[in-house]
């Protein structure tokens, strides 16, 4: 029975695989005759963590502060998620409401099960590619934060919000960004230079959360209520690409 | 009566049994009221205790593990057993099809009817045992192999063979770990020199066995408590329910109220070993005395000896859940193993020295 004993310290060593140096720790392994110690050493060792387990547990009994589980509906106005909690895929956006998503598609390349698909347009002013949607797919999202790892932009972060559940699986297709134009780099850069701001800020056009190409198409059926969309005809394929 | 209880010098040991027996002679129906005081008072406490001790055990498992527990149903979820036993009564009763059907039917009767004899001989307070047997210790013994019986006949009659396995893995268990626990009465009858439990509680009047026994007493005791809690298939050694492996073990095919009677029996005989433990170790309803001390003892007699006992009891109650919340689980042959090569020779030793002790007056407070 081999183990590794922590309390000996530990060597590391440093490998490369291809060009990356990658830290190897080497775990001191009991000798073989390990398991030949002595009836009353191993007793006495067993006994010994039973009683560590017992302080443990019991100073989780005495400290009410270490509950770690929550009253949800009670505290829904209070409760605060943890800092690594992922709720819902969301786009940052500064003061202004301007994104820093230039769609730039790195997120969409990334996610290994096609859960995002991004939109992007030529903008009229600047010349430059943009965003016109970004499409998140929460039904077949699995939270492995890809997406967020991805982005060269520091465009996407998690929310809070963990009350996802909805009636209709067409609510679950989502439109992130709330309006379709230039990323605040490119208004920013706009305004340095005193180059055409207003012209550039007036190519921004709202987009709605439920738009775009949403199952079904948004349409009414026996039970289903038609879903409020934006102009249909971005349900049609994208412009360009 | 209450004179009595409040001079330390004599405790008069009245149990309900005696009452109805001294009321006979004069007036039936008064020994009558009393015959059924006993068992109502039985019943009614066998099902509050049942409900408290499982309301308890789940939270103390609850801050055990961070978590709260109920929280719903009353304040901090004090009326959840009561929601609890009212679903188990509603529930379906299920009988499988291929079950020996009567054997089914008697295995939890056995269970409880088991619990509540072992029950009856408890002294909780000098006047609060309804009787009191001149062989209490050898009694208790006996009606604990009753209990297995009806793990056994539920786990042969459910026709499966998760509960037959399970059966199995009781029956082993029981009947090992059985020498051990009576080698640890044993040791306090030494001790005391009787097998009543009455007179065992008035032998600790000078200080509880537990300490006026040193080594002897504590030892016997640390057997007890892992050997009872091995009888009463508690975790660490909940092998015959064994929910990861045998499904529910035993109790596997029961549902609605027979399972509440095992369910019930599990908790009330958690009681009962903790009780007599109490009782054997602690000094049962017996004030904390110190031989001698006079006035330190006739302090320590102005608290009721009920709630003596009650403490005591809670105490050896929290360590068990204490001990089933924080352990690790044993296989069956390391669980064969602990009562066999290690209580079963620890326990024949500290018999010796026990007898040792009492031929040579080595222990605390011989004179008196
Ligand atoms: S978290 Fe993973 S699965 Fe979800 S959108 Fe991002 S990359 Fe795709
Ligand atoms: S979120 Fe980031 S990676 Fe995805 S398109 Fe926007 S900028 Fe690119």
């Amino acid at each position: 029975m081999g183990y590794i004993d922590t309390k000996k310290s530990t060597k590391a060593k440093v490998t490369t695989v291809g060009n990356t140096p990658i830290n190897v720790v080497i775990a001191p392994r009991s000798p073989s005759g390990a398991d030949s110690e002595s009836l009353l050493t191993t007793i006495f060792k067993s006994v010994k963590s039973l009683f560590v387990g017992m302080k443990v547990t019991i100073g989780y009994l005495v400290r009410p502060s270490t509950v770690v589980t929550q009253q949800y509906p009670e505290n829904r106005e209070t409760l605060k998620m943890f800092d690594r909690f992922r709720g819902q895929l969301r786009l940052i956006k500064d003061e202004n409401n301007y994104m820093n998503c230039n769609g730039c598609n790195f997120c969409e390349i990334a996610c290994p099960n096609g859960s995002i698909v991004i939109t992007d347009q030529r903008n009229p002013v600047n010349e430059k590619l943009e965003l016109e949607r970004f499409l998140w797919r929460l039904d077949s999202c699995t939270f492995c934060n890809a997406c967020l790892q991805a982005c060269p932009h520091d465009a996407l972060e998690w929310s809070d919000g963990f009350e996802a559940a909805v009636y209709d699986r067409r609510l679950l297709v989502y439109t992130l960004n709330d309006y379709a134009g230039p990323p605040v780099k490119a208004i920013n850069r706009a305004k340095k230079k005193e180059d055409r701001v207003e012209e550039l800020l007036a190519t921004m056009e709202p987009r709605k959360q439920y738009g775009g190409p949403v199952p079904l198409a948004g349409r009414k059926m026996p039970g289903v209520p038609a879903l409020e969309t934006e102009n249909t005809k971005d349900n049609a394929s994208p412009k360009h690409k | 009566m209450l004179e009595n209880l409040l001079t330390h010098s004599a405790f008069e040991i009245l149990t309900l049994s005696d009452r109805a027996a001294q009321a006979l002679a004069e007036n039936p129906w008064e020994a009558a009221g009393y015959t059924l005081l006993a068992l109502g008072g039985t019943g009614a406490f066998l099902s509050l205790l049942g409900m408290a001790l499982i309301y308890v055990e789940r939270k103390v498992a609850a801050h055990f593990q961070c978590r709260l527990g109920p929280m719903r149903v009353g304040w901090h979820g004090m009326l959840q057993s009561i929601a609890d036993a009212l679903k188990l009564l509603q529930k379906e009763d299920i009988i499988p099809e291929k079950a020996d059907k009567l054997l089914f039917f008697l295995a939890p009767v056995f269970s409880i009817i088991a619990t509540v004899l072992a029950l009856i001989i408890i002294p909780m307070s000098p006047s609060l045992q309804v009787v009191d047997l001149n062989i209490g210790v050898i009694f208790i013994s006996a009606v604990g192999g009753f209990g297995v019986l009806g793990i056994l006949l539920a786990g042969w009659s459910s026709n499966n063979k998760w509960s037959l396995l399970g059966a199995m893995r009781a029956g082993a268990q029981f009947i090992s770990y059985e020498i051990s626990v009576t080698l640890s009465l044993l040791v306090i009858t030494l001790l005391a020199g009787s097998l009543q439990l009455s007179e065992i509680v008035q032998s600790q009047q000078d200080g509880w066995w537990i300490w006026r026994g040193h080594i002897v007493g504590v030892v016997a005791f640390f057997v007890f408590i892992i050997s009872s809690t091995a009888e009463l298939n508690r975790p660490p050694f909940d092998l015959p329910e064994a929910e990861s492996e045998l499904t529910g073990g035993f109790h596997t095919e029961y549902s609605g109220l027979r399972f509440s009677f095992f369910f019930l029996a599990e908790f009330i005989n958690m009681f009962i070993a903790s009780a007599l433990g109490a009782t054997l170790f602690f000094g049962g309803w017996m004030p904390f005395h110190i031989g001698g001390f006079e006035t330190f003892n006739s302090i320590m007699d102005l608290i009721p000896p009920g709630l003596w006992f009650a403490g005591k009891t809670a105490f050896i109650v929290f360590l068990m859940m204490w001990v089933r919340w924080t352990f690790p689980r044993l296989r069956v042959d390391q669980l064969m193993r602990l009562e066999w090569k290690f209580l079963l020779p620890v326990g024949f030793i500290n018999l010796f020295a026990a007898a040792t002790i009492v031929l040579t007056k080595l222990y605390f407070f011989p004179g008196q």
